[in-house]
C-alpha cells in the first residue's frame, strides 16, 4: 500500500453529517468512523444491488456511472472516476465513468504508467494523496497533477481474480477533511466489490453478446441451410429439365410417328368412306321406282361395287382402325407418363405407388432412346407398393436407364430386376456396357463428374439420383467391371420414416409410428 | 411404272403410307405406282441391289442403321434414285446430315400431311425424270456429233433401266459379283 502525503497532520475525523443516498433512493446512513460498520453494510448492500441491476438489463455505462456516484457519496468525495484497461490491452486505460469531469472525458485514453491511474494500474497498489497521515518511504511524484494536489484523493486498483482491470479514484475538496489511511483500507475492500460488479457486468455483457452472436449465427445457419436445401431442390429440378431435354427428341419421335400414321389413316379412311357412300347413294337411287334410267340402277350399283373392291375395303378399314387406335393409345400413354415424370406443381407429393408401374412408365418414355441399342429384360419380383415422391423416383430410374443405355456402344442388354430384402425394396439396373474403371468408382456420385463428351453429360445424373434416394431413406449401390458391365442397385425402405420432405400421415403405409431404419 | 421404296422401323407408318399412296378412290399420286415397304434398311438395300428404284423414302431413326447412312448407301448403289427423308426427328443435325451426306431431295417431317407428302413425291419424281431426260438428250447429241458411240448411249439407257448392270462383273461360273 502506498500512502502519499502532501499534508501531514491533517484532521483525521472531520466528517460532515450528510447522509448518503443509495441508488434505489433508500436512505443509507453515512459511513461514520467507529459506528460506521452497519452503515457500511447498508452502503455495501446498495452497491451490491447496483451491481445486480446490470444483470437485469440496465444500460452498463449508466450502471458504472451509478456505482461511481455511489462510491463518491460513500467516501464523501467531491468527484470520482473509474478508468478501465481497454479490452485486449494491458497498458491502455480508458476513462469509463466520472463525476464532475469535463464533457468528452469519458472514453478518453490514458497511457499506463503515467498519472495516478497509470501508476496504480501499473503497480497494483492503492494510493492515498494528500492524506492526513504522513507516511514515509514511498513518495509518489505526480508532477502533472500538481495543480490539483491540494485535493485529498484516493485511488485503488480494480482486480478480478488477481488480474488488474483498472482503477477507481475519489477526490475530496481541499476544504474538507483529508482522507485517512483507514479510508484507504476501507476503500480497498469496497473497491474489490466494485471490481466484482464490473466483472459481473462484463460477464453479463459478454454473455449477452454471445447470445446475440449465437442467435445471429443460428439465423445465418438457418438461412444457409434453407439456401442449401433450395439449391439442392433447384439442382434436382434443373437436372430433371436437362434429362427431359435429353429425352425430348426421342419423345417427339415417339409421339410424331403415331400421330403421323393416324392422321394419314384418317385421310385415307375419309376417302374410303367417300367410296362407300357413293355406292350407298346408288343403292338408294335403285330403291326409287321410277323413272327407269338407261342403265338399270342395280347394274350400276354392281359395277360400282366391283370397282370399289368391297372385300379389300372391309379388311383394310379393320386394319386401319386397329392401327390407328394403337397409335392414339401410344400417344396417350407417353403423354401420361411424361406428365407423371414432370409433374408440375405437386412435385413433392408423397404417394403410395407401385414401383413396377413407375419402372414401366420410365421405360415407355425411354423406349425410343433404348430400342436402337439395347434389349431390355425385366424380372420383376414381388413388391408391395411403397411410399415415395413418384416424379422423383421416375427421375432416378430415368437416369439409371439412360446411363445404362449410354454405356452400351453398339448393342447390349439392360436387365432390370426387383425384390425385397429385410425392410427394403431393391431395384437393380444391370447393363452389358463398358463398365466403370476402379479409379472412377469413388467419384461417380460427385456432382459434375462425367466421362462423357461435353454437351452429352452434365455429370449430375447420379449425384441428383443419390440425393433423391437418400431423401427417401434409401441408398444406391454400385458394382462394375470394365468391359463386362455395371450394376446399380437402388434400395428403398418399404415404409417411410420422417424425411426432409415431410410425409403426410394419410399416405404413410403401415401402422403409424413404426420406426424405419434410415441410412 | 414407278417403283417406290419406303423404309421405316414402324410397321404402322408403312401401312398408312402404302394405303394412302395406293388408294384408288383418292386422287392417285401417280398412275401405275408400285410400292415396296421395308421395316429393315438392310433388307431394303439387298433389294435395291437387284432392281431399279425410282424413289426411296426413309425414316431417320432406325435400329440397324440411321436414315442418313441408309440413303447415302442408296445413292452409291443407284445415284439416279430420288431420296426423301421422312422423319420425326426435329433436330437440325439430322436434317443437315441428310442433306450433306445423303444428298436428299426433300426432308418431310413427321407427322406429315398426306397432301404435302404426295406433292413432294410428284415433284421429286418429275425433277428426276427431267434430269434423266436431259442426260439422255445430251448423250444423243454427243452421239450425233460423234463424241460418244451409239453403244455408249444404249449402255447409259440400260444403266438407267437397271442400275449397276453395266458395271456388273461376272464370276467364272457365270454368277454375278456384287460390290458392296
Ligand atoms: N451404367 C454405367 N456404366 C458405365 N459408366 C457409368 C454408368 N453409369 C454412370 N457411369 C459413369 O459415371 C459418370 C457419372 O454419371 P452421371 O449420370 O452422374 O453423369 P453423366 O451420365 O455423365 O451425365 P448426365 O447424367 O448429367 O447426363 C458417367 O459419366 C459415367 O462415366
Ligand atoms: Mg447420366
Amino acid at each position: 500500500m502506498v500512502v502519499v502525503s502532501n499534508a501531514p497532520g491533517s484532521d483525521v475525523r472531520k466528517r460532515t453529517g450528510k447522509r448518503v443516498e443509495a441508488a434505489d433512493g433508500m436512505s443509507v446512513p453515512k459511513p461514520d468512523a467507529g459506528t460506521g460498520r452497519l452503515d457500511d453494510f447498508a452502503w455495501v448492500y446498495a452497491l451490491y444491488e447496483l451491481g445486480q441491476t446490470v444483470a437485469n438489463g440496465a444500460e452498463p455505462m449508466r450502471v458504472q456511472q451509478d456505482i461511481l456516484e455511489h462510491i463518491v457519496k460513500g467516501f464523501e468525495a467531491q468527484s470520482g472516476s473509474i478508468a478501465l484497461l481497454v479490452d485486449g490491452t494491458d497498458d491502455v486505460l480508458a476513462i469509463a465513468a466520472g463525476t464532475d469531469l469535463p464533457p468528452g472525458t469519458v472514453g478518453s485514453r490514458l497511457p499506463c504508467g503515467v498519472g495516478v491511474f497509470g501508476h496504480v494500474v501499473a503497480t497494483g497498489q492503492p494510493v492515498l494523496i494528500n492524506g492526513d497521515v504522513a507516511e514515509t518511504g514511498l513518495p509518489l511524484r505526480l508532477h502533472e497533477r500538481r495543480d490539483r494536489l491540494t485535493h485529498s484523493a484516493m485511488c485503488w486498483p480494480l482486480r478480478i481474480r488477481e488480474r488488474i482491470i483498472g482503477a477507481v479514484a475519489v477526490n475530496r475538496a481541499p476544504d474538507v477533511a483529508r482522507y485517512t489511511r483507514e479510508d484507504l483500507d476501507r476503500g480497498q475492500v469496497l473497491t474489490s466489490l466494485l471490481a466484482f460488479v464490473i466483472a459481473n457486468h462484463r460477464m453479463h455483457v459478454e454473455r449477452e453478446n454471445r447470445i446475440v452472436e449465437l442467435s445471429t449465427l443460428n439465423a445465418t445457419m438457418q438461412r444457409m441451410n434453407a439456401a442449401l436445401e433450395e439449391t439442392q431442390e433447384q439442382l434436382i429440378r434443373s437436372e430433371k429439365m436437362a434429362s427431359i431435354g435429353q429425352i425430348a427428341a426421342g419423345v417427339a419421335h415417339e409421339i410424331n410417328n403415331p400421330i403421323g400414321f393416324v392422321l394419314s389413316n384418317l385421310g385415307t379412311l375419309g376417302s374410303y368412306l367417300g367410296q362407300l357412300f357413293a355406292l350407298l347413294d346408288v343403292y338408294i337411287d335403285a330403291e326409287r321406282p321410277l323413272p327407269a334410267p338407261l342403265v338399270p340402277p342395280l347394274d350400276r350399283a354392281r359395277a360400282l361395287r366391283e370397282k370399289s373392291d368391297l372385300t379389300f375395303l372391309r379388311g383394310d378399314i379393320d386394319a386401319l382402325m386397329d392401327e390407328s387406335r394403337d397409335g392414339i393409345l401410344r400417344v396417350k400413354h407417353i403423354v401420361q407418363d411424361l406428365k407423371d415424370f414432370s409433374r408440375g406443381g405437386s412435385e413433392e407429393a408423397w404417394e403410395t405407388v407401385s414401383v413396377h408401374d413407375a419402372l414401366d412408365r420410365t421405360l415407355n418414355i425411354l423406349h425410343n432412346e433404348t430400342k436402337y441399342k439395347a434389349r431390355i429384360d425385366t424380372h420383376y419380383g414381388e413388391l408391395p407398393e411403397i411410399v415415395c415422391v413418384p416424379s422423383r423416383l421416375h427421375q432416378v430410374f430415368l437416369n439409371l436407364v439412360v446411363n445404362a443405355a449410354q454405356s452400351i456402344t453398339e448393342s447390349g442388354t439392360i436387365t432390370i430386376s426387383t425384390g425385397t430384402e429385410g425392410g427394403d425394396a431393391w431395384i437393380r439396373f444391370e447393363d452389358s456396357g463398358c463398365g466403370i474403371p476402379p479409379e472412377n468408382m469413388d467419384r461417380l456420385f460427385e456432382p459434375f463428374f462425367t466421362t462423357k463428351p461435353v454437351g452429352q453429360g452434365t455429370g449430375l445424373g447420379l449425384s441428383v439420383s443419390s440425393s433423391i434416394v437418400q431423401r427417401h431413406g434409401g441408398r444406391i449401390e454400385v458394382e462394375s467391371e470394365v468391359g463386362r458391365g455395371s450394376r446399380f442397385t437402388v434400395h428403398l425402405p418399404l415404409r417411410q420414416a420422417a424425411t426432409p420432405w415431410s410425409v403426410p400421415e394419410d399416405v404413410q403405409a403401415g401402422p403409424r409410428g413404426t420406426p424405419v431404419q434410415c441410412m | 411404272m414407278t417403283h417406290l421404296f419406303i423404309v421405316d422401323d414402324e410397321v404402322n407408318v408403312l401401312n398408312s403410307l402404302r394405303r394412302m399412296l395406293l388408294n384408288v378412290a383418292g386422287a392417285p399420286v401417280l398412275p401405275d405406282l408400285r410400292v415396296s415397304v421395308f421395316v429393315s434398311p438392310v433388307e431394303a438395300l439387298i433389294h435395291i441391289n437387284k432392281q431399279s428404284v425410282d424413289l426411296v423414302i426413309s425414316d431417320y431413326r432406325m435400329p440397324e442403321m440411321d436414315g442418313v447412312a441408309f440413303l447415302a448407301r442408296v445413292r452409291d448403289l443407284q445415284p439416279d434414285t430420288a431420296r426423301i427423308m421422312l422423319s420425326a426427328c426435329t433436330d437440325m443435325d439430322a436434317v443437315v446430315r441428310a442433306i450433306n451426306e445423303a444428298n436428299i431431295f426433300r426432308f418431310v417431317s413427321k407427322p406429315w400431311s398426306d397432301d404435302e407428302l404426295k406433292s413432294a413425291i410428284v415433284q421429286v419424281l418429275a425433277h428426276r425424270h427431267l434430269l434423266l431426260e436431259n442426260r439422255h438428250l445430251a448423250n444423243e447429241v454427243r452421239c450425233q456429233r460423234g463424241v460418244i458411240s451409239r453403244q455408249q448411249v444404249e449402255l447409259a439407257l440400260l444403266e438407267r433401266e437397271s442400275p449397276g448392270i453395266t458395271r456388273v462383273r461376272w464370276t467364272e461360273d457365270g454368277g454375278v459379283l456384287m460390290d458392296d
